[in-house]
């Protein structure tokens, strides 16, 4: 979670705060520890390496997410997809000169991608072909701010801004009554923004071709890729989308992302509020 | 390549609505189901995890023109614990000092009297706190012991709360049994008398928005056995005393100063006749620096009891009739003034000192008239504190 974190709370004394901010970055470090897929003591690395081998034992927490993963692949028709990260080690976007993989090298790793094909349980999971791997990174970050929101508001903390890298979770109002006002990001200018948005105990996700990208011959390959073809998504700029917890906007978004055309038709079917850009950079609204 | 994911999702258009609602709702719900995702309350109300320990310091003295009267000096340490999620238990300690004299009767200070109403006084309570989910239940005890006063009480207080938190109701009941032993009583000596006493309590807590909470409580007292002052001439008091009163509380935050504001009413009907009405305000004012300043201003009126004789000593007194020349149970009104400051230190340390000064006059009462011919009555409290929590 190499991003801005942060938390505010207001409406209470600075003591009571701070005790409420340390422990809910205390437990943001412990999901950031647990599920990455960076670190070789996460729960994320224990499974990848025994694809193909053994089932690995998981507690409570995984399964549960395992679960809201396996909910999100069937919301999306196969669009959102845990399994799909795999898809990173023929799109480097790091990588100078940038170079579109061929449709041969993705369609070898078409056979480790699939969400359908692993095996779990309420207790175990297991990546049945060698070189599967998972990935909590569409999830874990919402995750954990729904989390931090839950632990200040149990400390007593009525109003609260939990934001991990541009998820934003809000707990109540402002102290003073009025909602809080969150900038959406321009996708073509990171110093601009496009709309603020209101929020009253609700989160807000943006997902958008912004964040990695290549550009190759006036086209821009960003890091939203589509499980299904192996190509990344093109029919939006970003997608915003307002929604009761940070998890449910941040798939909402990934999933809009995905869905080209009808991402709108999606969005409201969830009954979401949401700000969707287009490859013209023309925006449609919720309302 | 639009065109080929296009083609994926065509190829899923034929799905009826209420299977795509059904996936919707799915994934709401395994969203509400994650671990931490709602807050406990909802699903169980779970106890304060911080540990609080404080000590007291209260300083007390009250006077009337050319006469000081009593003081009491009182220490007293307080102490939170949580036992696990859902068990807490909490109980302090004081000791008080009392030197001085209470009026024999109205107002004149006699030697005679100086035994006031004790010279010390130590006291002992402690208080279980059991968390169910959506409810608590709280277990007490209380210990008071004076030279010439033992009091034993036990009080029971059960909460639940509303699943949003927002709504809070209590009920409680407490018992307290007393025995009062003045061997030096100005007009006999008091042997072994008896008073026991039962409290009920119904409340309700009301959050009404962000930034503002009201709280309400009745409560009813009925008390029976010696109430008389053993150190006033001729005070005989009923021997049954029923008390109810009613207590508001509204705390208002301002954001813009970062204060609170906070007024409290409380009505009170004594079966003495004692009435009254009680009016407080206080504006806690955070200001830089980790200090809060809080000035608080109260207003309280009363009516006179109804075996309450106006001077001159002994007017009005009948053998074996009720009497009393207490000013406490005269009509009066009565105004405090207080500051409080507190700074937060490093360590998660508190300390705070306050100042409260109280004015008592006949003729500052409000809705009747005050009784005649007693000296103005003084008072002013000091108290300093320090917490620790952890």
């Amino acid at each position: 979670m190499a991003s801005v974190h942060e938390i505010h709370l207001c409406g209470t004394d600075r003591a009571h705060a701070e005790r409420a901010a340390h422990d809910a970055i205390a437990d943001v470090k412990r999901i950031e520890a647990k599920y990455s897929r960076y670190r070789d003591d996460s729960i994320t690395s224990a499974i990848n390496r025994a694809a193909g081998y053994e089932a690995v034992a998981i507690d409570d927490e995984t399964a549960s997410l395992l679960r809201y993963a396996d909910r999100c692949h069937a919301l999306s028709n196969g669009s959102f997809d845990i399994t799909s990260g795999v898809l990173r080690r023929v799109w480097d976007f790091k990588r100078q000169p940038p170079r579109v993989p061929s449709q041969d090298e993705i369609d070898a790793l078409r056979p480790l991608i699939g969400w359908q094909h692993v095996e779990w349980s309420d207790d175990h999971v297991r990546l049945p072909e060698r070189g599967m791997e998972l990935d909590f990174g569409g999830i874990g970050k919402e995750y954990a701010a729904d989390r931090a929101a839950t632990i200040c508001r149990e400390r007593g903390i009525a109003h609260a801004l939990v934001n991990l890298g541009g998820d934003v979770r809000a707990i109540g109002s402002r102290a003073d009554g009025s909602p809080w006002r969150i900038g959406i990001r321009h996708p073509r200018n990171a110093d601009a923004t496009i709309a603020t948005i209101t929020l009253d105990d609700e989160a807000v996700a943006t997902s958008g071709d912004y964040e990695r990208y290549f550009e190759l011959d006036g086209c821009r390959y960003c890091h939203l890729l589509d499980p299904r073809t192996g190509m990344p998504a093109d029919h939006w700029q970003s997608a915003s989308v307002v929604a009761p917890l940070a998890i449910l906007a941040g798939s909402y978004a990934t999933i809009a992302m995905l869905a080209c055309d009808r991402a709108p038709a999606f969005l409201r079917a969830q009954r979401v509020r949401f700000l969707l850009v287009d490859k013209e950079g023309a925006q449609i609204a919720s309302h | 390549m639009a065109a080929t994911s296009g083609a994926t999702f065509a190829a899923t258009r034929t799905e009826s609505p209420k299977a795509s609602s059904e996936r919707s709702a799915a994934l709401i719900l395994a969203a509400l189901a994650l671990p931490g995702i709602l807050p406990a309350a909802a699903l169980a109300q779970s106890a304060p995890d911080e540990r609080v320990i404080a000590l007291r310091y209260y300083d007390y003295r009250d006077w009337q023109p050319g006469v000081d009267r009593m003081s009491v000096k009182s220490p007293s340490l307080y102490a939170f614990v949580p036992l696990s999620d859902s068990l807490t238990v909490e109980g302090s300690l004081v000791y008080d000092s009392v030197s001085g004299a209470s009026p024999l009767y109205h107002d004149a200070v006699s030697g005679a009297s100086g035994r006031g109403i004790g010279d010390y006084r130590s006291a002992a309570d402690a208080k279980v706190t059991k968390y169910f989910g959506g409810s608590s239940l709280a277990v007490g005890a209380a210990y008071s012991h004076e030279q010439d006063y033992i009091s034993r009480a036990a009080s029971v207080e059960w909460r639940t709360w509303s699943d949003d938190r927002n709504r809070t109701y209590a009920i409680g009941f407490g018992a307290a049994k007393d025995r009062i032993n003045a061997v030096e009583g100005v007009n006999a000596p008091v042997l072994d008398q008896p008073r026991e006493t039962y409290d009920y309590l119904l409340g309700i807590t009301q959050v009404l928005d962000a930034a503002s909470v009201v709280e309400s409580s009745v409560t009813w007292s009925d008390g029976r056995g010696y109430f008389s002052d053993p150190y006033k001439l001729h005070d005989a008091r009923p021997n049954h005393r029923r008390i109810f009163a009613w207590l508001t509380h509204y705390n208002r935050y301002f954001a813009a100063p970062g204060a609170t504001l906070q007024l409290g009413y409380r009505y009170l009907d004594d079966s003495f006749g004692d009435r009254s009405h009680m009016l407080e305000a206080s504006w806690v004012q955070a200001l830089p620096y980790g200090l809060t300043l809080t000035p608080t201003i109260r207003y309280l009126t009363q009516a006179a009891a109804h075996f309450y004789r106006d001077p001159p000593f002994p007017q009005g007194f009948v053998p074996g009739g009720l009497y009393t020349a207490d000013e406490r149970l005269s009509a009066f009104g009565a105004v405090t003034l207080g500051l409080r400051v507190a700074k937060e230190l490093p360590h998660r340390l508190t300390i705070d000192v306050a100042f409260n000064a109280y004015r008592q006059r006949g003729d500052w009462r409000l809705g009747g008239d005050g009784s005649p011919g007693l000296a103005k009555l003084s008072a002013r409290w000091i108290e300093f504190g320090l917490a620790k929590r952890f």
